[in-house]
């Protein structure tokens, strides 16, 4: 059994964009609703486009480090819930409920170190994905009373400069990843509950490419491996009360993310950005608990069987635009739209997810010349998501609505 | 290269190390055991009714069950760790709970094979309730008590004392003694009544507890009555009919009996089975495997040299009065001594494992000695109320509905002396 922890405060949690990813690690990335692939500026560059740490300034280290204060607003359910395949109803008064609301706070850091010839590294320490959903309600409680997935990533980072256009780069990706899945039926007059938590470290890479054709265009290409987290831990399963523990397992992808983007600079003070993500999904196909021996017969089809998910490849459409004000203020702001990886067929209170748009502002201002500070904020309006009957597999009848996310970031860079 | 490994070094102080177990799950307590079941009475009523067991209109009570270690003594005189199930009804009127309290039914198990069959394993493992313990207490409210005997549950890696009374008795006397102080200590309250019953090997361990009793503990445990079933009491006439026939119906049912009897009276198992055999009954009987698994890897040809038991052994066990297992079996006959308690002998018509003649020869040879009220009660008789009835139960299908019997006649005492 693994035994790292991390301290409270570095737990990335969050239901930003579709699935659980939660590509804003950065004072420009969250102000830039993540439309920063192609034209990154400062040390969160080592993150976004490792290529680009060859454009920056090769005598400087930069560092950059914040904190997102994240908002998750309940999610709404109206409708009945269906049980045991159906021959049990209950009642849109009593299945209705609310998620509870989330309040976490997400460090990051970042840092670029100076050029070695055409070689350059960097650092970052981020929390890319991760979510939290908790129900209190009596029938959501039963599927997800918490399911909660919180990841930090260490993510060191080189570039090599093959020409003055063009840079290539990559990563080393350690994650440490805790899960935890709780689920209580007693208030569903279900006498089943589980208590599961489990970590694990896993390791994947990131490759990226940066094209500089003219002095006003760049472009940019990423790629982020996929990640198998094979939580490792125990489980408790109750029937009527009574609980034994078990060893678990259970494994949840971080998919494979591909990154295309353009920027266009007007007169060095307006910088347009288009990104096009394409994330690929569809490798959560079920979600497995396993067990170190056979579990309560009686437990098995709600906690052993697995459970299909079936998610689909998405796309995110996301466009920046940076101003520069003044030599010491810019402005930023941002848009995207993102599509839900989770079909209506396997739709679940853990992840009640639908498309979305995202909003974002943000401002840097430079102290002086080693110094920067801003801020940055980040409004995700989820649609809401109606499922008719026979439409899912786990029995929801009704409607999601609300939910989203509101997220607001104060960072600080310094170089020298 | 300095300013990175310092970056390194600032980022190490994010993490910590320490522990982020999930603790154990979060159990009732209690003192002496441990809560393993607890079924309340709608959940036990919707299950029953689920089961087709019950409908709306059935009285159903919750089930809470106990698992409680305890000591015993096995055949070669040593004390032995070894657990059992105690079920208790939940929902009943205070007036039973508060003043007047609970029957006791002791109830033995009948032959299991595999570790994962006995009481005690199956309520730890499924946390649900099982076996006749829904009769006697989620439909009958009696506190059942259900050893799991030596060689099981945590006993497993002694050998079982397959129909050895000697420790058969003793699993059983010790079990009620620790369940009777395991209430005391947990304000369960008794009221003084207790049955004894059980199925096949259960039937035979009731009957030699109920000898155990009446010769050693008189006094400080009075049974009000015993309803043994379907056991094989005369174990020398069983063996010998058993030995005398070609094949074997279930193999693994005399290879057991060889087996213990081999272990508690320390002789060879190559003198008693033949080989592949001999070598792999310490396997086969070490409680991994189910009867049906044991079954496979044994032959039905009785004896000869292909043979399950060797030649040698059973041509000693006919024709030589001084054979150790003739002998042995001897000692463990249960069905001719006199007994003061009430004894109803129940057992189907039908059987076809342990023949319905074994009851009526038990009832009518401890009523020759002196026993003054031992009686036979054929199930489906019972059942039907009809002494002609056609009605026929196997061995196997014959457990629930002798337990309803049994059920029957218990609760019958019970409303005479309780009101309830």
């Amino acid at each position: 059994m693994k035994r790292i922890i991390l301290l409270s405060t570095i737990t990335a949690v969050s239901l930003i964009a579709g699935g659980y990813k939660l590509p804003q690690q950065s004072l420009n990335s969250m102000a830039l609703g993540a439309a920063y692939i192609a034209h990154t500026t400062d040390a969160d560059t080592a993150y976004y486009n490792p290529a680009n740490m060859s454009y920056l300034d090769p005598e400087i280290h930069y560092f950059e480090t914040g904190v997102t204060l994240a908002h998750l607003p309940k999610n709404k359910y109206t409708g009945i819930q269906l049980l045991q395949n159906g021959t049990v109803t209950i009642p849109s008064a009593v299945a209705s409920g609310e998620s509870e609301v989330e309040n976490i706070p997400i460090p990051y850091l970042h840092y670029v170190a100076p050029a070695m010839g055409k070689w350059r590294y960097g650092l970052s320490v981020v929390a890319p994905a991760g979510l939290t959903k908790r129900w209190e309600a009596a029938v959501q409680k039963l599927f997800a009373e918490e399911f909660a997935l919180k990841n930090v990533v260490l993510n060191p980072a080189f570039s090599y400069r093959v020409s003055d256009e063009f840079s290539v780069g990559g990563g080393l990706r350690l994650i440490y990843s805790k899960g935890k899945v709780y689920s209580d039926g007693s208030l569903a007059g279900i006498p089943f509950k589980r208590e599961m938590e489990g970590n694990t470290i896993e390791f994947g890479y990131n490759l990226a490419l940066a094209w500089r054709p003219t002095d006003d265009i760049s472009v940019g290409i990423t790629y982020r491996s996929k990640v198998d987290l094979d939580q490792e831990g125990q489980a408790n399963l109750y029937l009527a009360g009574i609980g034994r523990q078990f060893d678990a397992t259970v494994s949840i992808p971080i998919p494979a993310a591909l990154n295309i983007a353009i920027s266009k600079t007007w007169d060095d003070v307006l910088t347009l950005e288009f990104v096009y993500e394409r994330t690929f999904w569809s490798a959560y196909k079920t979600l497995d608990f396993e067990y170190g021996s056979p579990i309560q017969p009686a437990l098995v089809s709600a906690f052993d069987d697995p459970k299909p998910k079936d998610w689909e490849d998405s796309n995110t459409y996301r466009f920046g635009l940076t101003y520069e004000y003044s030599d010491r203020l810019t402005l930023m702001a941002g848009y995207a739209y993102d599509e839900t990886p989770v079909p209506a067929k396997t739709l679940n209170y853990e992840q009640p997810d639908s498309d979305s748009h995202i909003f974002s502002a943000g401002f840097k201002y430079k102290h002086s010349e080693s110094l920067s500070w801003g801020a940055a904020v980040l409004y995700s309006k989820k649609d809401s998501r109606k499922l008719g009957a026979g439409e899912n597999i786990n029995g929801i009848v009704g409607e999601f609505t609300d939910g989203g996310a509101i997220l607001g970031t104060v960072g600080m860079s310094y170089r020298f | 290269m300095k300013y990175l490994l310092g970056s390194a070094l600032f980022l190490a102080l994010f993490f910590i190390v320490g522990c982020g177990d999930l603790g154990k799950p979060d159990n009732p307590k209690v003192d002496g055991g441990e809560v393993v079941v607890n079924f309340s009475p709608e959940l036990m009523k919707q299950s029953l009714i689920k089961g087709g067991v019950a409908d709306a209109n059935t009285t159903v009570f919750g089930y809470i069950a106990y698992k409680i270690p305890y000591t015993t003594i096995n055949e070669e005189g040593e004390e032995v760790i070894v657990s059992g199930l105690m079920v208790v009804p939940t929902g009943m009127p205070e007036v039973v709970t508060k003043q007047i309290g609970f029957s006791l039914v002791s109830d033995d198990h009948g032959t299991i094979f595999a570790n994962d069959e006995a009481p005690g394993v199956i309520g730890e493992k499924t946390n649900a309730p099982s076996g006749s313990a829904i009769i006697l207490t989620a439909l009958a409210g009696f506190v059942t008590l259900q050893p799991d005997y030596i060689g099981f549950g945590d006993s497993k890696d002694h050998y079982h004392p397959y129909l050895l009374k000697k420790s058969l008795a003793s699993a059983t006397v010790d079990f009620i003694n620790e369940a009777r102080e395991f209430a005391g200590k947990n304000d369960i309250k008794l009221n003084g009544q207790l049955f004894l019953t059980g199925y096949s090997e259960g039937g035979y361990a009731a009957l030699a507890t109920l000898q155990k009793i009446e010769d050693e503990y008189l006094a400080e445990i009075p049974v009000t009555l015993a309803a043994p079933m379907a056991g094989p009491y005369a174990m020398t006439g069983m063996a010998m009919k058993t030995l005398s026939r070609p094949t074997l119906t279930v193999p693994s049912f005399m290879a057991n009996v060889g087996y213990s009897y081999v272990e508690a009276y320390d002789k060879e198992l190559r003198s008693v089975f033949n080989e592949p055999y001999a070598s792999r009954l310490d396997r086969l009987l070490g409680g991994d495997y189910n009867r049906t698994e044991v079954d496979k890897e044994l032959t039905t040809q009785t004896t000869g040299v292909d043979g399950l038991f060797n030649p040698l052994f059973v041509n000693s066990f006919f024709t030589e009065a001084d054979n150790w297992f003739l002998q042995s079996l001897m000692q463990n006959d249960i069905y001719r001594w006199k007994a003061i308690t009430p004894i109803r002998l129940i057992h189907c018509i039908g059987d076809d494992i342990v023949p319905f003649a074994m009851s009526k020869l038990t009832e009518g040879n401890m009523t020759e000695v002196g026993s003054t009220s031992v009686e036979t009660i054929p199930v489906e008789v019972a059942i039907t109320q009809n002494p002609a009835t056609p009605l026929r139960y196997g061995h196997g299908e014959c457990g629930k509905y002798a337990y309803a019997v049994a059920a029957k006649i218990f609760g019958d005492i019970r409303k005479t002396a309780f009101g309830y």
